[in-house]
């Protein structure tokens, strides 16, 4: 709420009714889009579940919505869901945090010497198009077979992409601010604090955005290596015992997680960047 | 309001704040084939004058503002600021572009004081010092908006304040009223001209507009096509109080000025 966060400010109402972007028709727009994906959603279960029921599908292959809502219900009472989840979010959560600041502080810094990013930009290029997974049984055996490994196996699948899209908002910054910074007597360390920093801003929340699903991706990498708890020990279990209900069971527990830290990602870009608009 | 005083009387016996003596730069000189953008430029800008250049367009002039203000080096030739030649930034110089430049995460206000943060200024102070500003280019009941808020015109006003409230000697615009609407351009011209004129700074404007450049200027130097030099250089002397530009407009030289000045651009229609 960009308005909340500046106590005083008096907009004129038609800039404060733009910036909450709630006009009628939008409303109308909005609540649209909402009912059409529920009904999108619905109908895709709908069809599954009657397709398992009359055989058209085989139950023991793909579940059936039912099935998986009955192992949802099992595992929220007998706790495990919540562990599960808790242990895969926290590794998730830290992976997210560690992989992101080293990433975005090592791409920010770069902006500070073109030499050192052209020599260094190689060794990234080539960092970057490792598949995680082939990373997995050295990782196991460095940091072991506890959290340890899940939270390095998810800092290593967010930190290039960090890097990344942090380098690429500072360098793309524009040149006429940066020379206006110049003729105010900036120095570069101020140009950078100042300027460049908060101008890559909008990339780095872009990148956070993307992150979390990677982040994601390589706790449960890490978790289907070897674990004793979390989503994908979950899902590794279940899928060798063809429990198939519960493999989606898990699943839908993990896009939950998922969804759950998008919202708070945007929750944070929203409180650290209220000058901007939302979408 | 009182007709302002076209020059102002102080620092008469101090060497001008800019002297530019035969300036000239070329691009890619070391592969062989140099590309001349300014050939040989020499002029002196007084304390307390406005000078304009206006030029073909693709003359160089922003590659000329780029020399003056120590962000490139030229080629050939010599900037003195206040008698020193120009060694990389030089201080007290203000620079305001076509593009207001303002930094959508801060505030009006606090777009404002950016000059001020680089200075040993208290908080308090460099706040103090843009609220008056603000005042006088009319934004003071803006200070808490954000730029995305602001309209263009609003936007180069607190433009103009952050140019002016770190108080610099010389100010150094490049088309800076060119993506405003006429009638806002009027206004802001005539602000700006009151401002700067009662506070007796110096301005060098560069702009592509006949019109601007007579109506605020002392002295209008034209350039040539590139590699640009200088081709004429002319002293307006308008009856009419020189911060309000629409009488400027109605002062009976303004015309001949522009014509003439119209003429010398050399501007070539079609091929080029």
């Amino acid at each position: 709420m960009p308005d909340a966060a500046q106590p005083g400010l008096t907009l004129p109402a038609t800039v404060a009714r733009r910036r909450r972007g709630l006009r009628g028709s939008q409303l109308r727009h909005r609540v649209a889009v909402i009912f059409c994906q529920a009904a999108l959603l619905a109908a895709l279960l709908a069809a599954w579940e009657y397709a398992t029921a009359n055989k058209a599908l085989n139950a023991f292959l793909f579940g059936s919505p039912s099935e998986i809502w009955g192992f949802l219900v099992k595992m929220w009472s007998d706790g495990s869901l919540m562990k599960d989840s808790g242990v895969t979010g926290l590794e998730t959560l830290l992976g997210f945090l560690l992989g992101n600041v080293i990433g975005t502080v090592l791409g920010l810094a770069l902006w500070y010497s073109r030499f050192v990013s052209r020599v260094v930009q190689p060794f990234i290029v080539a960092l970057g198009s490792i598949p995680i997974v082939a990373l997995a049984p050295i990782v196991i055996i460095w940091f072991g077979t506890g959290l340890a490994s899940k939270v390095a196996m998810s800092t290593l699948s967010v930190i290039v992409v960090a890097l990344v899209i942090a380098y690429k908002g500072a360098t793309g910054v524009d040149d006429d601010q940066i020379n206006l910074m110049r003729t105010l007597g900036a120095s570069k360390w101020q140009i950078f604090r100042k300027l460049v920093i908060p101008s890559s801003l909008g990339d780095i929340f872009a990148g956070l955005k993307l992150t979390v699903g990677f982040a994601l991706i390589g706790a449960i990498i890490g978790e289907f290596m070897s674990s004793s708890e979390g989503l994908g020990h979950a899902i590794f279990k279940a899928g060798s015992l063809y429990i198939i209900p519960k493999v989606f069971a898990a699943l839908v527990a993990t896009i939950a997680l998922a969804l759950f830290l998008s919202f708070l990602v945007g929750k944070l870009e929203r409180f650290l960047m209220p000058w901007r608009k939302p979408d | 309001m009182s007709a302002v005083p076209a020059k102002s009387p102080v620092a008469e016996a101090l060497p001008p704040p800019l002297v530019v003596s035969g300036v000239g730069k070329s691009y890619g000189e070391d592969e062989g084939e140099p590309n001349e953008v300014i050939g040989d430029i020499s002029f002196s800008l007084a304390s307390g004058e406005i000078v304009s250049l206006v030029g073909p367009s693709g003359c160089g002039k922003t590659t000329l503002l780029n020399l003056l203000s120590g962000l490139t080096p030229p080629t050939r030739g010599s900037v003195l600021w206040h008698g020193r030649p120009l060694r990389g930034v030089p201080k007290g110089v203000g620079y305001m572009l076509q593009k207001d430049l303002l930094l959508p995460w801060r505030t009006t206000l606090r777009n404002v004081t950016l000059g001020l943060e680089l200075t040993a200024l208290s908080q308090g102070e460099r706040e103090k010092k843009a609220h008056s500003i603000l005042n006088k280019v009319g934004l003071g009941s803006f200070h808490d908006y954000y730029p995305s808020a602001l309209s263009g015109g609003m936007r180069q006003r607190a433009a103009l304040a952050r140019t002016l409230v770190t108080e610099p000697e010389v100010i150094l615009l490049d088309e800076p009223f060119a993506a405003l609407d006429f009638q806002t351009k009027l206004i802001l011209e005539s602000d700006m001209a009151k401002l700067v004129r009662s506070e007796g700074r110096s301005v060098l404007m560069i702009t592509h507009d006949v019109e601007e450049a007579v109506s605020l200027s002392d002295r209008v130097i034209v350039l040539t096509h590139r590699p640009s030099r200088i081709k004429a250089i002319h002293e307006i002397h308008l009856d009419a109080d020189r911060g309000d530009m629409m009488a400027v407009r109605d002062s009976p030289h303004f015309t001949g000025y522009v014509r003439e000045i119209w003429s010398q651009l050399d501007v070539r229609m079609g091929n080029r």
